[in-house]
């Protein structure tokens, strides 16, 4: 009974216990490999993000997840055979083209996916409500804009209070308002412990959720870590960025002896260096002028993916 | 269990709300009571009757069902409506059967909206036997849901809308005409055209099987062999085997293909 409930309690903590073990996945098109042998694990309360280019493999590694295609290789979900429907009362999918039935209103097309699921029906107007779709209840999906019906799809991932949330492209096509109450939602989700697999190609918004990525490009993975992992195992340096008072060509010339690559732009200078010399650095700028401001600037999302993706 | 009763239910919904029931219950409603009034300016008899709407409900109920199956899983899959449906709890092959369900439902109500509604103006106006009355509305639903069966499974195999609406096409051409056509052309080919049309004449066993296979032709040898006025007004030889084994004919044209679209759908990618 206590070694039950310790389980329990493990499986509560986020990173502890596997929400999704993918082993050996791969999927054939027409003799065209989309997806090629791949693994990895999406821990629980986790957001774990699918990078990579068009045609990468991403949306196929998740319609296999979902069971929507035939594949060779082992999908669990919480331990369980994803081909088992069962499991598919606790997740919640986002596809990357919603299409909903245009002559149901917002209220009916959350009842009839709320009746398939299971889930409470009474509690769609509650979930319109948080999606401020409450006033549009009753008008049809076919007059929705991308905006309106991209949140009735993130509210019809929500009904029956999913554990996993797979969300593929879930900001396509909104503006930027819209883009950034979908990825509030996103994280609220997560701190409520809903574990999300993202699939996304939009780096900054991966780089701002996601715990972990994998960078996947002609069906394989190519890379899995934390953004500043990848950093690190590609070598590639937070940038320092400092604001001076006078740049002088003797001030360039002794940062040069410490880094090879300075920019300089009016009276920023900018270079790439590693954490332990960027101490140095700051100590040889001040004994010739004043710093006005600096700032670190860890390796982004997009440098790593395009320096991967190129190798 | 749950996920079949749903998906039937919004396939009858969607048709109840698009008002596709009541205007196809109207159309039928109408032309009965066209046929059976009109045709000779007094109410007709129920043989009479049937044999008048025998015509159109040939020609309607079979491009009624494949126009409201040939959608059902091509049209949903390419729209991408069906990913979403299948990532919630329900399996492939209860999509298949809710969604036969639901399109037998919206049939068999405007069957017996429209028919019923006709059938009781007629038997109030020229009285009807009510048992040949029903059998005729039974062979027409077991007609409608053979092609509602045939419909789901070329939605089931075809990838595209368009070309599932010209596979729906080609069947109203292949069973309403182009079938006929060629048994008969074999047919004069064989014995002659003055000889087929000897009053005498009378088909070999294999017409009549090949015939049989037609759903449409079925269900003209369905109605014609428990409708007793109707045997008497057109006079035409009907094998005693022919009453038997049609309706046989429809139940197999309704399982078979809904068998073969949970095979092909079942091992389909989205």
């Amino acid at each position: 009974m206590i070694k039950s409930d310790l389980k329990n309690d493990l499986n509560t903590i986020k990173g502890y216990a596997t929400m999704i073990k993918v082993k050996n996945l791969r999927k054939e098109y027409d003799g065209i490999v989309a997806v090629n042998n791949i693994s990895f694990e999406v821990k629980k309360g986790e957001i774990f993000a699918l990078l990579g280019p068009n045609g990468a493999g991403k949306t196929t590694t998740i319609k296999a997840i979902l069971g929507l295609i035939n594949y060779d290789g082992e999908i669990h979900i919480d331990e369980k055979d994803a081909k088992n429907k069962d499991v598919k009362k606790f997740i919640g999918y986002l596809p990357e083209t919603v299409s909903f039935y245009d002559n149901l209103t917002a209220l009916q097309t959350l009842q009839f996916f709320a009746e398939l699921k299971g889930a409470d029906k009474h509690k769609c107007m509650k979930l319109l409500g948080e999606f401020g779709l409450k006033d549009s209840a009753n008008r049809k999906v076919g007059e929705f804009s991308k905006g309106m019906k991209q949140r009735l799809a993130l509210a019809q991932c929500l009904l029956g209070n999913p554990k996993l949330l797979i969300l593929d492209e879930p900001t396509s096509g909104l503006d930027a308002l819209g883009a950034y109450e979908i990825r509030n939602k996103i994280k609220e989700m997560n701190e409520k412990g809903v574990t999300i697999l993202l699939c996304s190609h939009i780096l900054s918004e991966v780089q701002e959720l996601a715990d972990r990525v994998a960078i996947m490009n002609k069906g394989e993975i190519i890379a899995m870590d934390t953004v500043k992992n990848l950093g690190k195992m590609l070598d590639i340096q937070p940038k320092l960025k400092i604001e001076v008072e006078k740049i002088t060509d003797s001030l360039i010339g002794k940062i040069k002896e410490i880094v090879k690559e300075v920019k300089v732009d009016g009276n920023l200078i900018e270079v790439s260096c590693s954490p332990d010399l960027k101490l140095q650095i700051i100590n040889e700028i001040e004994k010739e002028t004043k710093i006005i401001d600096f700032k670190t600037i860890e390796p982004t999302l997009e440098e790593i993916f395009i320096k991967m993706v190129r190798e | 269990m749950n996920g079949i009763f749903v998906i039937a239910k919004k396939e009858f919904m969607d048709n109840w709300r698009n008002k596709w029931i009541i205007a196809t219950s109207a159309i039928f409603l109408i032309l009965t009571l066209v046929t059976s009034y009109f045709s000779t300016g007094k109410w007709s008899d129920i043989g009479s009757t049937i044999a008048g709407m025998e015509t159109f409900v040939i020609l309607l109920i079979p491009i009624i069902s494949l126009m409201l199956g040939y959608a059902t899983i091509a049209g949903e899959a390419e729209r991408g409506s069906l990913s979403l449906i299948l990532s919630y709890p329900i399996n492939r092959k209860e999509v298949i059967i809710g969604k036969f369900f639901g399109l037998c439902l919206v049939v068999a109500t405007t069957i017996f909206l429209g028919f019923g509604i006709a059938g009781i103006v007629i038997a109030i106006k020229a009285g009807i036997d009510a048992a040949e009355y029903l059998s005729f509305l039974i062979a027409s639903l077991l007609l409608s849901m053979s092609y509602i069966s045939i419909s789901i499974l070329f939605s089931s195999l075809l990838k595209k809308r368009s070309t599932a609406l010209g596979t729906a096409i080609f069947i109203w051409f292949l069973f309403s005409m182009i079938w006929g056509m060629i048994l008969f052309g074999i047919l004069v080919i064989k014995y002659g055209m003055d000889i087929i049309m000897q009053e005498s004449w009378i088909a070999p066993d294999w017409y009549y099987i090949a015939a049989m296979i037609n759903p449409n032709q079925s269900f003209e040898m369905f109605v014609a062999a428990n409708v007793k006025p109707l045997q008497q007004l057109q006079r035409i030889y009907l094998p005693s085997y022919c009453g038997s084994f049609s309706p046989l004919v429809l139940i197999l044209w309704i399982i078979i293909p809904l068998i073969l679209a949970i095979f092909f759908f079942e091992n389909r990618d989205l």
